[in-house]
């Protein structure tokens, strides 16, 4: 039986007060939708936890758009100032959405023969706090994917917005510290606060079904995407791209990233890893004189055929999950106004 | 050693050149003497790099059964490959790695093997080369076609004597345009597979090539016209590259990671995705 807790207005932000961390992010409150901010360094900002998800994901704060991987020199490699450092960070309001997201980066980073350190640190280092989604935003689809718009596991503390005051779950011994050191802040939840739960939680759902209906990403969808012959189809979708890669960035999922050699100070040379997107046609470019450097991919449309393929087919093979969490962001981010919704649903048909 | 992989997968050891020889004009092989050997399969590739420039992808053309003298063997054809090209002995580089499969060589017992290069393909399967000609008593026939551009372009042309040489081996090798003294064939390597059938059993035989995408393409479509299937053909696919490890997500043939599953994989395991050949 898990630990669950209700807490008050104040009695939640004393819950994070007690959270012993250097940094403390949170989605709050500003005037165009929810973003993330340090609570640390501006205590007065509001958490947003009954609003919908925010636009940007908190992938940034688990693989950062540009990083220094390694210092070194002619001579050899500055193995201090190459070494992963990350403070206590704690990352309050993701949605379970987030939470399946780190799910899928952890298989990439985590797994496979070699860890990413620089990863593993911040991962082992970052309390995660999810909230249940009380309201849903237009684009959110991830009853479709297999998702809710609550956690059932994968957090440290879970927080659901009942009409009045919070339900505190807990689903770690880090978490259970914070709500030790919170002291009367929060209190134990009764039968009836569970119902309320429920409740709360069925009405999410149903916002859900209301925008999505039964609708429902099947196994089917990897057999068309793979048996759509590229060539000639895609066409539609990739002629409104304009090759922007918002939709990767925005991404909770999409994890490429490209190296980089560059002059540090003086003597030295540093190897940064930046974000990269597999809708840039550099992205796949091969070796070759000017002019003529050849690509697997060299049209905008097998590039994004081969977005889609990754995220819902060749994921599954790969992880055992989509790449897809049906959080909707792309959708929002694009330019080219396509909606991964209607491309998905276009292969049901 | 694997070079610093257990701490930080992205930073590379500096190693100085040792010897640097001009192979063609186009062609050059970097030689390392290290201080603790990079022991690698055949097939496995490393990150060769410049400080401050950058890395790329390159497989060993040393053998593996000396991992304490690394060749690298380089075509010169981009920013990376040209300031290498510009270096000297005693020059300092990049390297981390190795990375990827390499080739599947306990699989070739009691197998005859066909090995075909092209151009600078013929350096990674140098490697490959090497290793065969240590095992030749538990091998059926080894079968080396190596094509080029022009004969100033056959790549380790010193060494072919000595490869055919061995016992049960043989060589043979074409250029694309004929040229005044080239007495061989003359015509893209796929004119020279042909007579595989009576070089090989070709149904207990496993092939292993290496060049450019567009002679990739020709030489399976002519393999599996001689009759080997999918699963006997082994490619080693070029792909752009950058982590080396499976994570940054370039070098993808559907949902294989060339650098992790490959570089050289199987034909039958990649065939029904898109984006194999150009
Ligand atoms: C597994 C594997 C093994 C290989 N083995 C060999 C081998 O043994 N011998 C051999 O000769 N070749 C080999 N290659 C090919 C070799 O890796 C390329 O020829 C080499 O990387 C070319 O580098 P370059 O910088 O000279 O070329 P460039 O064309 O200058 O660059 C290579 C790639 O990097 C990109 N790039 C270059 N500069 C920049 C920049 N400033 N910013 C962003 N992107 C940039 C280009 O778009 C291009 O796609 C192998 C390739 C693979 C995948
Ligand atoms: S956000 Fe839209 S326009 Fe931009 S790259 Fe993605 S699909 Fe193309
Ligand atoms: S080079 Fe990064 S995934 Fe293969």
């Amino acid at each position: 039986m898990r630990s669950i807790y209700v807490s008050t207005e104040e009695g939640l932000a004393h819950l994070l007060g007690a959270v012993q961390a250097d940094e403390v992010y949170a989605a709050v409150r500003r005037e165009r939708g929810p973003e993330y901010c340090n609570l640390r360094a501006r205590p007065e900002a509001e958490p947003a936890l009954r609003e919908p998800r925010p636009s940007a994901s908190p992938k940034a704060f688990l693989q950062p758009a540009t990083e220094r991987v390694a210092v070194y020199s002619a001579t050899g490699v500055d193995a201090e100032r190459s070494c992963p450092a990350c403070g206590r960070r704690a990352l309050v309001g993701l949605r379970a959405c987030d939470l399946v997201a780190i799910e899928y980066l952890d298989k990439v980073f985590r797994g496979g023969d070699v860890a990413d350190p620089f990863y593993e640190a911040r991962r082992t280092s970052e309390l995660l706090i999810s909230v249940d989604c009380v309201a849903v935003h237009e684009n959110c689809f991830c009853t479709a994917v297999g998702g809710r718009p609550f956690a059932e596991s994968g957090f440290d503390l879970n927080i659901t917005p009942l009409e009045e005051g919070y339900l505190v779950e807990v689903g770690s011994e880090r978490g259970q510290e914070v709500i030790d050191r919170a002291g009367d802040a929060v209190c134990p939840a009764t039968d009836e606060d569970l119902r309320r739960r429920d409740a709360r939680r069925e009405a999410s759902l149903e916002q859900l079904r209301q925008q999505t209906g039964d609708w429902r990403v099947s196994d089917r969808i990897q057999e068309a995407l793979l048996a759509k012959d590229e060539a000639k189809a895609w066409g539609e979708e990739a002629a409104k791209c304009v090759e922007c890669a918002a939709c990767t960035f925005i991404c909770p999922t999409c994890h490429c990233f490209y190296l980089y050699d560059q002059v540090g100070g003086g003597e030295e040379f540093e190897r940064v890893r930046t974000w990269d997107s597999c809708i840039l046609g550099d992205y796949h470019r091969m070796a070759g004189p000017a002019g003529a450097k050849p690509s697997p991919r060299p049209g905008l449309r097998t590039r994004f055929a081969n977005r889609m393929l990754h995220k819902y087919a060749f994921s599954p093979m790969q992880y055992g999950l989509l790449g897809c969490t049906g959080c909707g962001r792309c959708i929002e981010a694009c330019y080219g106004q396509i909606d991964i919704r209607d491309v998905l649903r276009g292969f049901e048909e | 050693m694997t070079l610093n992989v257990e701490a930080n997968p992205y930073a590379p050891q500096v190693a100085c050149l040792s010897r640097v020889i001009a192979e063609t004009p186009t062609i050059k092989t970097f030689c390392f003497d290290l201080d603790e050997p990079l022991a690698f399969r055949a097939g496995q590739f490393v990150q060769l790099g410049v400080p401050g420039l950058g890395e790329g992808p390159f497989t060993p053309s040393s053998s593996p059964l000396t991992p304490e003298h690394l060749e690298v063997t380089v075509l010169r054809t981009g920013e990376v490959t040209e300031r290498l090209h510009r270096m000297q002995a005693g020059d300092a580089c990049l390297l981390r790695g190795p990375y990827g499969k390499g080739f599947p060589v306990e699989k070739l017992e009691g197998k005859d093997v066909l090995v075909v290069g092209g151009g600078v393909g013929l350096a990674p399967l140098r490697a490959l080369i090497y290793q065969l000609l240590s095992m030749t008593d538990r091998l059926g026939r080894v079968v080396i076609k190596n094509g080029a551009r022009e004969t100033a372009e056959l790549l380790f042309r010193r060494q072919y004597d000595e490869w055919a040489s061995h016992k049960n081996v043989s060589m043979e090798i074409t250029i694309d345009k004929a040229e005044p003294g080239w007495t061989g064939n003359v015509g893209v390597v796929t004119t020279i597979l042909e007579n595989v059938p009576n070089e090989v059993d070709v149904r207990n035989c496993y092939a292993f090539t290496c060049g450019p995408e567009i002679m990739l393409k020709f030489a399976t479509q002519k393999l599996l016209e001689k009759g080997l299937t999918a699963e006997q053909i082994y490619l080693s696919m070029n792909r752009r590259m950058s982590c080396g490890i499976g994570k940054c997500g370039r070098c993808n043939i559907g949902p294989y990671y060339l650098c992790k599953d490959g570089p050289d994989i199987c034909y039958a395991k990649i065939k029904d995705y898109p984006n194999v050949f150009p």
